[in-house]
Protein backbone atom coordinates (compact mmCIF):
# COMPACT_ATOMS: atom_id res chain seq x y z
CA UNK A 1 0.00 0.00 0.00
CA UNK A 2 2.67 2.50 1.03
CA UNK A 3 4.75 1.76 -2.10
CA UNK A 4 1.65 2.49 -4.25
CA UNK A 5 1.23 5.85 -2.56
CA UNK A 6 4.92 6.61 -3.02
CA UNK A 7 4.50 5.86 -6.73
CA UNK A 8 1.50 8.23 -6.95
CA UNK A 9 3.62 10.93 -5.38
CA UNK A 10 6.53 10.29 -7.75
CA UNK A 11 4.41 10.48 -10.92
CA UNK A 12 2.06 13.26 -9.82
CA UNK A 13 1.96 16.48 -11.87
CA UNK A 14 2.34 18.20 -8.47
CA UNK A 15 5.92 16.85 -8.14
CA UNK A 16 7.91 20.09 -8.41
CA UNK A 17 10.17 19.22 -11.37
CA UNK A 18 8.41 21.44 -13.90
CA UNK A 19 7.25 18.59 -16.14
CA UNK A 20 4.45 20.77 -17.50
CA UNK A 21 6.96 23.18 -19.08
CA UNK A 22 8.18 20.71 -21.74
CA UNK A 23 6.44 19.62 -24.96
CA UNK A 24 9.20 17.44 -26.49
CA UNK A 25 8.86 18.91 -29.97
CA UNK A 26 5.06 18.96 -29.95
CA UNK A 27 4.91 22.76 -29.94
CA UNK A 28 6.81 22.90 -33.24
CA UNK A 29 4.90 19.90 -34.66
CA UNK A 30 1.66 21.80 -34.07
CA UNK A 31 3.01 24.98 -35.65
CA UNK A 32 4.29 23.02 -38.67
CA UNK A 33 0.80 21.59 -39.14
CA UNK A 34 1.96 18.02 -38.47
CA UNK A 35 -0.34 17.66 -35.46
CA UNK A 36 -3.61 19.49 -36.11
CA UNK A 37 -6.31 17.17 -34.76
CA UNK A 38 -7.03 14.79 -31.92
CA UNK A 39 -6.52 11.85 -34.27
CA UNK A 40 -3.09 13.01 -35.44
CA UNK A 41 -2.14 13.87 -31.88
CA UNK A 42 -2.89 10.33 -30.75
CA UNK A 43 -0.89 8.96 -33.70
CA UNK A 44 2.07 11.19 -32.73
CA UNK A 45 1.90 10.07 -29.08
CA UNK A 46 1.56 6.41 -30.05
CA UNK A 47 4.63 6.61 -32.29
CA UNK A 48 6.63 8.40 -29.61
CA UNK A 49 5.58 5.74 -27.13
CA UNK A 50 6.44 2.88 -29.50
CA UNK A 51 9.75 4.16 -30.85
CA UNK A 52 11.23 5.99 -27.89
CA UNK A 53 9.68 5.33 -24.47
CA UNK A 54 9.15 1.59 -25.05
CA UNK A 55 12.50 1.01 -26.74
CA UNK A 56 14.75 3.40 -24.83
CA UNK A 57 13.40 4.78 -21.55
CA UNK A 58 11.76 1.70 -20.05
CA UNK A 59 14.64 -0.65 -20.94
CA UNK A 60 17.10 1.90 -19.53
CA UNK A 61 15.01 2.32 -16.38
CA UNK A 62 14.98 -1.47 -16.02
CA UNK A 63 18.77 -1.65 -16.35
CA UNK A 64 19.21 1.25 -13.92
CA UNK A 65 17.14 -0.61 -11.35
CA UNK A 66 19.24 -3.74 -11.88
CA UNK A 67 22.36 -1.69 -11.21
CA UNK A 68 20.84 -0.25 -8.03
CA UNK A 69 19.78 -3.67 -6.72
CA UNK A 70 23.34 -4.88 -7.40
CA UNK A 71 24.69 -1.76 -5.66
CA UNK A 72 26.79 -1.04 -8.77
CA UNK A 73 27.01 2.76 -8.83
CA UNK A 74 29.55 2.71 -11.68
CA UNK A 75 27.22 0.77 -13.97
CA UNK A 76 24.34 3.02 -12.95
CA UNK A 77 26.32 6.17 -13.76
CA UNK A 78 27.38 4.74 -17.13
CA UNK A 79 23.72 4.04 -18.04
CA UNK A 80 22.80 7.66 -17.38
CA UNK A 81 25.60 8.80 -19.72
CA UNK A 82 24.27 6.49 -22.41
CA UNK A 83 20.72 7.76 -21.92
CA UNK A 84 21.86 11.36 -22.40
CA UNK A 85 23.85 10.30 -25.49
CA UNK A 86 20.60 9.00 -26.99
CA UNK A 87 18.79 12.32 -26.43
CA UNK A 88 18.66 13.81 -29.89
CA UNK A 89 18.79 17.57 -29.33
CA UNK A 90 19.99 20.30 -27.02
CA UNK A 91 16.49 20.93 -25.64
CA UNK A 92 15.79 17.25 -24.98
CA UNK A 93 19.12 16.99 -23.12
CA UNK A 94 18.35 20.15 -21.15
CA UNK A 95 14.99 18.72 -20.18
CA UNK A 96 16.66 15.59 -18.78
CA UNK A 97 19.19 17.70 -16.88
CA UNK A 98 16.80 20.33 -15.53
CA UNK A 99 14.29 17.77 -14.31
CA UNK A 100 17.15 15.67 -12.94
CA UNK A 101 18.60 18.65 -11.06
CA UNK A 102 15.15 19.40 -9.59
CA UNK A 103 14.83 15.79 -8.41
CA UNK A 104 18.36 15.91 -6.99
CA UNK A 105 17.28 18.86 -4.81
CA UNK A 106 13.93 17.37 -3.85
CA UNK A 107 14.68 13.71 -3.12
CA UNK A 108 17.07 14.29 -0.18
CA UNK A 109 14.24 16.31 1.45
CA UNK A 110 12.10 13.17 1.12
CA UNK A 111 14.67 11.00 2.92
CA UNK A 112 16.12 9.51 -0.26
CA UNK A 113 19.89 9.02 0.01
CA UNK A 114 21.70 10.71 -2.83
CA UNK A 115 25.43 11.05 -2.74
CA UNK A 116 28.55 10.60 -4.84
CA UNK A 117 27.97 8.99 -8.21
CA UNK A 118 24.24 8.65 -7.61
CA UNK A 119 23.90 12.39 -7.09
CA UNK A 120 25.96 13.06 -10.21
CA UNK A 121 23.81 10.61 -12.18
CA UNK A 122 20.58 12.16 -10.90
CA UNK A 123 21.73 15.63 -11.97
CA UNK A 124 22.44 14.23 -15.43
CA UNK A 125 19.02 12.71 -16.09
CA UNK A 126 15.61 12.69 -14.45
CA UNK A 127 15.28 8.98 -15.24
CA UNK A 128 18.07 8.33 -12.71
CA UNK A 129 16.12 10.18 -10.01
CA UNK A 130 13.01 8.12 -10.76
CA UNK A 131 15.04 4.90 -10.56
CA UNK A 132 16.72 5.88 -7.28
CA UNK A 133 13.44 6.88 -5.62
CA UNK A 134 11.64 3.76 -6.88
CA UNK A 135 14.46 1.59 -5.58
CA UNK A 136 14.40 3.12 -2.10
CA UNK A 137 10.63 3.14 -1.89
CA UNK A 138 10.44 -0.46 -3.18
CA UNK A 139 7.97 0.28 -5.93
CA UNK A 140 7.32 -2.87 -8.01
CA UNK A 141 8.76 -2.59 -11.52
CA UNK A 142 5.63 -3.11 -13.63
CA UNK A 143 3.76 -0.52 -11.61
CA UNK A 144 6.66 1.88 -11.88
CA UNK A 145 6.87 1.42 -15.67
CA UNK A 146 3.13 1.95 -16.15
CA UNK A 147 3.21 4.92 -13.77
CA UNK A 148 6.19 6.47 -15.53
CA UNK A 149 4.46 6.19 -18.91
CA UNK A 150 1.26 7.56 -17.44
CA UNK A 151 3.01 10.65 -16.09
CA UNK A 152 4.64 11.21 -19.51
CA UNK A 153 1.26 10.80 -21.21
CA UNK A 154 -0.55 13.10 -18.79
CA UNK A 155 1.99 15.89 -19.35
CA UNK A 156 1.96 15.38 -23.12
CA UNK A 157 -1.85 15.51 -23.22
CA UNK A 158 -1.92 18.67 -21.12
CA UNK A 159 0.53 20.21 -23.61
CA UNK A 160 -1.62 19.02 -26.54
CA UNK A 161 -4.80 20.42 -25.02
CA UNK A 162 -3.11 23.80 -24.74
CA UNK A 163 -1.33 23.79 -28.12
CA UNK A 164 -3.61 22.16 -30.70
CA UNK A 165 -5.92 23.13 -28.89
CA UNK A 166 -8.26 20.37 -27.71
CA UNK A 167 -11.15 20.50 -25.25
CA UNK A 168 -10.66 19.13 -21.75
CA UNK A 169 -13.04 16.27 -22.55
CA UNK A 170 -11.08 15.38 -25.69
CA UNK A 171 -7.95 15.31 -23.54
CA UNK A 172 -9.62 12.82 -21.21
CA UNK A 173 -10.71 10.68 -24.18
CA UNK A 174 -7.13 10.59 -25.43
CA UNK A 175 -5.91 9.50 -21.99
CA UNK A 176 -8.58 6.81 -21.92
CA UNK A 177 -7.67 5.42 -25.35
CA UNK A 178 -3.91 5.66 -24.89
CA UNK A 179 -4.09 3.58 -21.70
CA UNK A 180 -4.32 0.44 -23.86
CA UNK A 181 -1.07 1.36 -25.59
CA UNK A 182 0.65 1.85 -22.24
CA UNK A 183 -0.26 -1.67 -21.21
CA UNK A 184 1.31 -3.07 -24.41
CA UNK A 185 4.32 -0.81 -24.11
CA UNK A 186 5.26 -2.17 -20.69
CA UNK A 187 5.15 -5.73 -22.10
CA UNK A 188 7.06 -4.90 -25.31
CA UNK A 189 9.78 -3.06 -23.42
CA UNK A 190 10.81 -6.33 -21.76
CA UNK A 191 11.90 -7.80 -25.10
CA UNK A 192 14.21 -4.91 -26.03
CA UNK A 193 17.82 -6.15 -26.19
CA UNK A 194 19.56 -2.96 -27.28
CA UNK A 195 17.88 0.21 -26.04
CA UNK A 196 17.56 2.91 -28.71
CA UNK A 197 15.12 5.45 -30.02
CA UNK A 198 14.14 6.16 -33.64
CA UNK A 199 12.17 9.39 -33.91
CA UNK A 200 13.71 11.55 -36.68
CA UNK A 201 10.71 13.86 -37.16
CA UNK A 202 10.57 14.54 -33.41
CA UNK A 203 14.32 15.24 -33.39
CA UNK A 204 13.89 17.72 -36.25
CA UNK A 205 10.86 19.31 -34.57
CA UNK A 206 12.84 19.68 -31.34
CA UNK A 207 15.80 21.21 -33.24
CA UNK A 208 13.54 23.71 -35.00
CA UNK A 209 11.82 24.53 -31.71
CA UNK A 210 15.07 26.27 -30.67
CA UNK A 211 14.32 29.03 -33.19
CA UNK A 212 10.50 28.97 -33.03
CA UNK A 213 9.30 32.56 -32.80
CA UNK A 214 6.63 32.23 -30.11
CA UNK A 215 7.13 29.53 -27.52
CA UNK A 216 5.16 28.52 -24.43
CA UNK A 217 7.28 25.44 -23.69
CA UNK A 218 10.96 24.86 -22.95
CA UNK A 219 11.25 21.88 -25.31
CA UNK B 1 24.24 -17.81 -52.39
CA UNK B 2 22.45 -14.61 -53.28
CA UNK B 3 19.54 -15.08 -55.66
CA UNK B 4 20.15 -11.80 -57.46
CA UNK B 5 23.90 -11.69 -57.87
CA UNK B 6 24.69 -15.41 -57.70
CA UNK B 7 27.44 -15.06 -55.15
CA UNK B 8 28.11 -15.94 -51.54
CA UNK B 9 28.28 -13.28 -48.85
CA UNK B 10 31.69 -11.66 -48.62
CA UNK B 11 33.74 -11.42 -45.51
CA UNK B 12 35.91 -8.34 -45.79
CA UNK B 13 38.26 -6.49 -43.47
CA UNK B 14 39.94 -3.21 -44.21
CA UNK B 15 42.38 -1.60 -41.78
CA UNK B 16 43.67 1.87 -42.52
CA UNK B 17 46.18 3.77 -40.41
CA UNK B 18 47.07 7.36 -41.21
CA UNK B 19 50.01 9.33 -39.82
CA UNK B 20 51.45 12.77 -40.31
CA UNK B 21 54.82 12.38 -42.08
CA UNK B 22 56.57 15.67 -42.72
CA UNK B 23 54.00 18.06 -44.16
CA UNK B 24 51.54 15.44 -45.42
CA UNK B 25 49.28 12.79 -43.94
CA UNK B 26 50.19 9.35 -45.30
CA UNK B 27 48.38 6.06 -45.31
CA UNK B 28 51.14 4.14 -43.54
CA UNK B 29 49.30 1.01 -42.54
CA UNK B 30 46.85 -0.72 -44.79
CA UNK B 31 45.61 -4.27 -44.53
CA UNK B 32 42.84 -5.81 -46.54
CA UNK B 33 41.07 -9.06 -46.82
CA UNK B 34 38.19 -9.45 -49.27
CA UNK B 35 36.70 -6.86 -51.58
CA UNK B 36 36.92 -3.65 -49.52
CA UNK B 37 39.66 -1.35 -50.76
CA UNK B 38 40.86 2.21 -51.10
CA UNK B 39 42.20 3.94 -54.19
CA UNK B 40 45.57 5.61 -54.10
CA UNK B 41 45.49 8.70 -51.87
CA UNK B 42 45.66 12.11 -53.46
CA UNK B 43 46.39 15.61 -52.20
CA UNK B 44 44.28 18.31 -53.89
CA UNK B 45 44.85 20.73 -50.98
CA UNK B 46 48.29 19.87 -49.68
CA UNK B 47 48.47 18.18 -46.29
CA UNK B 48 45.02 16.52 -46.10
CA UNK B 49 45.02 12.96 -47.35
CA UNK B 50 41.97 12.41 -49.60
CA UNK B 51 40.91 8.80 -49.97
CA UNK B 52 38.22 7.00 -51.97
CA UNK B 53 36.72 3.99 -50.28
CA UNK B 54 35.57 1.20 -52.62
CA UNK B 55 32.84 -1.18 -51.53
CA UNK B 56 32.47 -4.65 -53.03
CA UNK B 57 31.77 -4.36 -56.74
CA UNK B 58 28.06 -4.78 -57.37
CA UNK B 59 27.01 -3.64 -53.89
CA UNK B 60 26.31 -5.27 -50.56
CA UNK B 61 24.31 -8.51 -50.52
CA UNK B 62 22.85 -10.97 -48.03
CA UNK B 63 25.40 -12.48 -45.70
CA UNK B 64 28.11 -9.90 -46.39
CA UNK B 65 30.18 -9.08 -43.35
CA UNK B 66 32.20 -5.93 -43.98
CA UNK B 67 34.51 -4.41 -41.39
CA UNK B 68 36.41 -1.16 -41.58
CA UNK B 69 38.88 -0.04 -38.94
CA UNK B 70 40.28 3.41 -39.63
CA UNK B 71 42.75 5.19 -37.38
CA UNK B 72 43.90 8.77 -37.68
CA UNK B 73 46.99 9.46 -35.56
CA UNK B 74 47.92 12.66 -33.78
CA UNK B 75 47.70 15.75 -36.03
CA UNK B 76 46.99 13.70 -39.18
CA UNK B 77 44.21 14.93 -41.51
CA UNK B 78 42.07 12.62 -43.57
CA UNK B 79 39.09 13.10 -45.88
CA UNK B 80 37.32 9.99 -47.02
CA UNK B 81 34.53 9.60 -49.53
CA UNK B 82 33.18 7.04 -51.99
CA UNK B 83 33.11 7.29 -55.80
CA UNK B 84 29.49 6.12 -56.03
CA UNK B 85 26.39 5.19 -54.05
CA UNK B 86 26.59 2.02 -51.95
CA UNK B 87 23.77 -0.36 -52.80
CA UNK B 88 22.28 -2.82 -50.33
CA UNK B 89 20.42 -5.48 -52.30
CA UNK B 90 17.44 -7.64 -51.53
CA UNK B 91 18.18 -10.55 -49.21
CA UNK B 92 16.77 -14.05 -49.25
CA UNK B 93 17.42 -14.31 -45.52
CA UNK B 94 20.85 -13.59 -44.09
CA UNK B 95 21.64 -10.13 -42.79
CA UNK B 96 24.38 -8.01 -44.33
CA UNK B 97 26.53 -6.63 -41.51
CA UNK B 98 28.67 -3.53 -41.91
CA UNK B 99 30.83 -2.50 -39.00
CA UNK B 100 32.90 0.68 -39.15
CA UNK B 101 35.24 1.81 -36.40
CA UNK B 102 36.78 5.24 -36.80
CA UNK B 103 39.37 6.53 -34.33
CA UNK B 104 40.82 10.03 -34.31
CA UNK B 105 43.69 11.09 -32.04
CA UNK B 106 44.18 14.56 -30.56
CA UNK B 107 44.87 17.26 -33.14
CA UNK B 108 43.85 14.87 -35.89
CA UNK B 109 40.85 15.29 -38.16
CA UNK B 110 38.60 12.95 -40.06
CA UNK B 111 36.06 14.02 -42.65
CA UNK B 112 33.87 11.00 -43.35
CA UNK B 113 31.72 11.92 -46.30
CA UNK B 114 30.53 8.91 -48.26
CA UNK B 115 27.93 9.25 -51.00
CA UNK B 116 24.49 7.84 -50.30
CA UNK B 117 23.46 4.33 -49.29
CA UNK B 118 20.59 2.90 -51.32
CA UNK B 119 18.62 0.20 -49.56
CA UNK B 120 16.69 -1.92 -52.05
CA UNK B 121 13.30 -3.28 -51.00
CA UNK B 122 13.75 -6.59 -49.20
CA UNK B 123 17.23 -5.87 -47.90
CA UNK B 124 18.31 -7.10 -44.47
CA UNK B 125 21.07 -4.71 -43.47
CA UNK B 126 22.66 -3.79 -40.21
CA UNK B 127 25.22 -0.99 -40.08
CA UNK B 128 27.11 0.17 -37.00
CA UNK B 129 29.54 3.07 -37.10
CA UNK B 130 31.57 3.75 -33.97
CA UNK B 131 33.53 6.97 -33.77
CA UNK B 132 36.16 7.30 -31.04
CA UNK B 133 37.51 10.79 -30.55
CA UNK B 134 40.34 11.72 -28.26
CA UNK B 135 40.33 15.17 -26.67
CA UNK B 136 41.15 17.73 -29.33
CA UNK B 137 40.19 15.46 -32.24
CA UNK B 138 38.11 16.93 -35.07
CA UNK B 139 35.39 15.04 -36.87
CA UNK B 140 32.88 15.85 -39.57
CA UNK B 141 30.80 12.91 -40.75
CA UNK B 142 27.58 12.19 -42.51
CA UNK B 143 25.34 9.38 -43.53
CA UNK B 144 22.80 9.65 -46.34
CA UNK B 145 20.25 6.85 -46.61
CA UNK B 146 17.69 6.27 -49.37
CA UNK B 147 15.05 3.60 -49.04
CA UNK B 148 13.66 1.75 -52.04
CA UNK B 149 13.98 3.24 -55.49
CA UNK B 150 11.44 6.06 -55.73
CA UNK B 151 12.43 6.76 -59.36
CA UNK B 152 11.27 3.23 -60.29
CA UNK B 153 8.29 3.50 -57.95
CA UNK B 154 9.73 0.69 -55.87
CA UNK B 155 8.89 1.59 -52.31
CA UNK B 156 10.65 0.07 -49.31
CA UNK B 157 7.74 -2.07 -48.21
CA UNK B 158 9.58 -5.21 -47.18
CA UNK B 159 12.96 -5.71 -45.59
CA UNK B 160 14.63 -4.49 -42.46
CA UNK B 161 17.47 -2.17 -41.81
CA UNK B 162 19.20 -0.57 -38.91
CA UNK B 163 21.90 2.03 -39.14
CA UNK B 164 23.46 3.24 -35.96
CA UNK B 165 26.18 5.75 -35.11
CA UNK B 166 27.87 5.84 -31.73
CA UNK B 167 30.24 8.68 -30.94
CA UNK B 168 32.56 8.58 -27.94
CA UNK B 169 34.87 11.29 -26.67
CA UNK B 170 37.73 10.06 -24.48
CA UNK B 171 35.84 6.79 -24.11
CA UNK B 172 32.64 8.43 -22.84
CA UNK B 173 29.39 8.22 -24.84
CA UNK B 174 28.53 11.60 -26.33
CA UNK B 175 26.02 10.84 -29.06
CA UNK B 176 24.18 7.69 -30.07
CA UNK B 177 21.84 7.91 -33.04
CA UNK B 178 19.94 5.28 -34.96
CA UNK B 179 17.55 4.92 -37.82
CA UNK B 180 15.77 1.61 -38.27
CA UNK B 181 12.69 0.44 -40.08
CA UNK B 182 10.82 -2.80 -40.58
CA UNK B 183 9.25 -2.47 -44.01
CA UNK B 184 7.79 1.02 -44.32
CA UNK B 185 6.83 1.27 -40.62
CA UNK B 186 9.21 4.11 -39.69
CA UNK B 187 9.14 5.61 -43.19
CA UNK B 188 5.38 6.18 -43.02
CA UNK B 189 5.28 7.09 -39.32
CA UNK B 190 4.40 10.66 -38.37
CA UNK B 191 7.34 10.69 -35.98
CA UNK B 192 9.58 8.84 -38.46
CA UNK B 193 9.99 10.05 -42.05
CA UNK B 194 6.41 11.18 -42.71
CA UNK B 195 6.15 9.09 -45.89
CA UNK B 196 9.43 10.32 -47.39
CA UNK B 197 11.86 7.56 -48.45
CA UNK B 198 15.13 9.07 -47.31
CA UNK B 199 16.90 10.32 -44.20
CA UNK B 200 20.31 11.83 -43.65
CA UNK B 201 22.28 13.14 -40.71
CA UNK B 202 25.52 15.02 -40.30
CA UNK B 203 27.66 15.43 -37.18
CA UNK B 204 30.58 17.74 -36.57
CA UNK B 205 32.78 18.69 -33.64
CA UNK B 206 31.71 22.30 -33.34
CA UNK B 207 31.16 24.36 -30.22
CA UNK B 208 30.05 27.73 -31.48
CA UNK B 209 26.56 29.14 -31.11
CA UNK B 210 27.05 31.66 -33.96
CA UNK B 211 27.94 28.87 -36.34
CA UNK B 212 24.85 26.94 -35.26
CA UNK B 213 22.69 29.97 -36.00
CA UNK B 214 24.22 30.29 -39.46
CA UNK B 215 23.45 26.63 -40.15
CA UNK B 216 19.90 27.04 -38.79
CA UNK B 217 19.49 30.02 -41.12
CA UNK B 218 20.53 27.82 -44.04
CA UNK B 219 17.81 25.30 -43.12
CA UNK B 220 15.10 27.76 -42.17
CA UNK B 221 12.91 27.26 -45.26
CA UNK B 222 12.82 23.47 -45.06
CA UNK B 223 10.46 22.19 -42.34
CA UNK B 224 11.95 18.70 -42.65
CA UNK B 225 15.49 19.76 -41.70
CA UNK B 226 16.88 20.81 -38.34
CA UNK B 227 20.17 21.59 -36.64
CA UNK B 228 21.13 21.49 -32.98
CA UNK B 229 24.31 21.94 -30.94
CA UNK B 230 24.84 19.75 -27.89
CA UNK B 231 27.85 18.77 -25.84
CA UNK B 232 30.31 20.01 -28.46
CA UNK B 233 28.59 18.41 -31.44
CA UNK B 234 26.64 20.07 -34.22
CA UNK B 235 24.00 17.70 -35.56
CA UNK B 236 22.04 18.32 -38.76
CA UNK B 237 19.16 16.04 -39.72
CA UNK B 238 17.12 16.10 -42.89
CA UNK B 239 14.27 14.02 -44.23
CA UNK B 240 14.60 13.87 -48.02
CA UNK B 241 14.71 11.28 -50.79
CA UNK B 242 16.64 13.58 -53.17
CA UNK B 243 20.20 12.48 -52.40
CA UNK B 244 21.71 15.09 -54.75
CA UNK B 245 19.95 17.85 -52.83
CA UNK B 246 21.08 16.39 -49.51
CA UNK B 247 24.70 16.26 -50.71
CA UNK B 248 24.37 19.87 -51.86
CA UNK B 249 22.91 20.89 -48.48
CA UNK B 250 25.53 19.01 -46.44
CA UNK B 251 28.32 20.42 -48.63
CA UNK B 252 27.00 23.91 -47.89
CA UNK B 253 27.03 23.19 -44.15
CA UNK B 254 30.51 21.70 -44.53
CA UNK B 255 31.79 24.84 -46.29
CA UNK B 256 30.36 26.93 -43.47
CA UNK B 257 31.84 24.96 -40.58
CA UNK B 258 35.12 23.66 -42.00
CA UNK B 259 37.18 26.81 -41.47
CA UNK B 260 36.28 26.84 -37.77
CA UNK B 261 36.02 23.12 -37.17
CA UNK B 262 39.25 22.22 -38.99
CA UNK B 263 40.94 25.54 -39.63
CA UNK B 264 40.75 24.90 -43.38
CA UNK B 265 38.71 26.31 -46.23
CA UNK B 266 36.53 23.71 -47.91
CA UNK B 267 37.80 22.14 -51.10
CA UNK B 268 35.10 19.85 -52.45
CA UNK B 269 36.38 16.53 -53.75
CA UNK B 270 36.15 16.60 -57.54
CA UNK B 271 34.06 13.48 -57.55
CA UNK B 272 31.04 15.32 -56.12
CA UNK B 273 30.96 17.58 -59.16
CA UNK B 274 30.54 14.69 -61.61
Amino acid sequence: MLSDLRLFQLISPSLPVGAFTYSQGLELAVEAGWVDSQERFEAWLTEQLNHSLTTLELPMLDRMLNALYEADAQAFNQLTKELIAWRETKELRLEERQRGAALARLLPQLDVNLEGLLLEACQRTQLAGIAIAAHQWQIPRDKLFAGYLWSWLENAVMAGVKLIPLGQTQGQQTLQRMAYSIEQSVEHSKGVLNPSSVTPALAIASSRHETQYTRLFRS
Amino acid sequence: MNALTGRQGWHAELTLGYQLRGDKTRLVDSKREGPLAVQRAFYPEGEVCHTYLLHPPGGVVAGDDLNIDLQVSKDAKVLLTTPGATKFYRSIGPVAEVSQRLTVAGGGSLEWMPLENIFFPGTQSHIVTEVHLEAGAHFIGWEINCFGRPSNEERFETGQLSSEMRIYRDGEPVMFDRFATDGASLIDSSIGLKGVSGYASMVATVDDQDLLEQVQQLLSDDPLSGATLMDGLLVVRTISEQSQEVIFLFSSVWRLIRPQSLGKEAAAPRIWAT
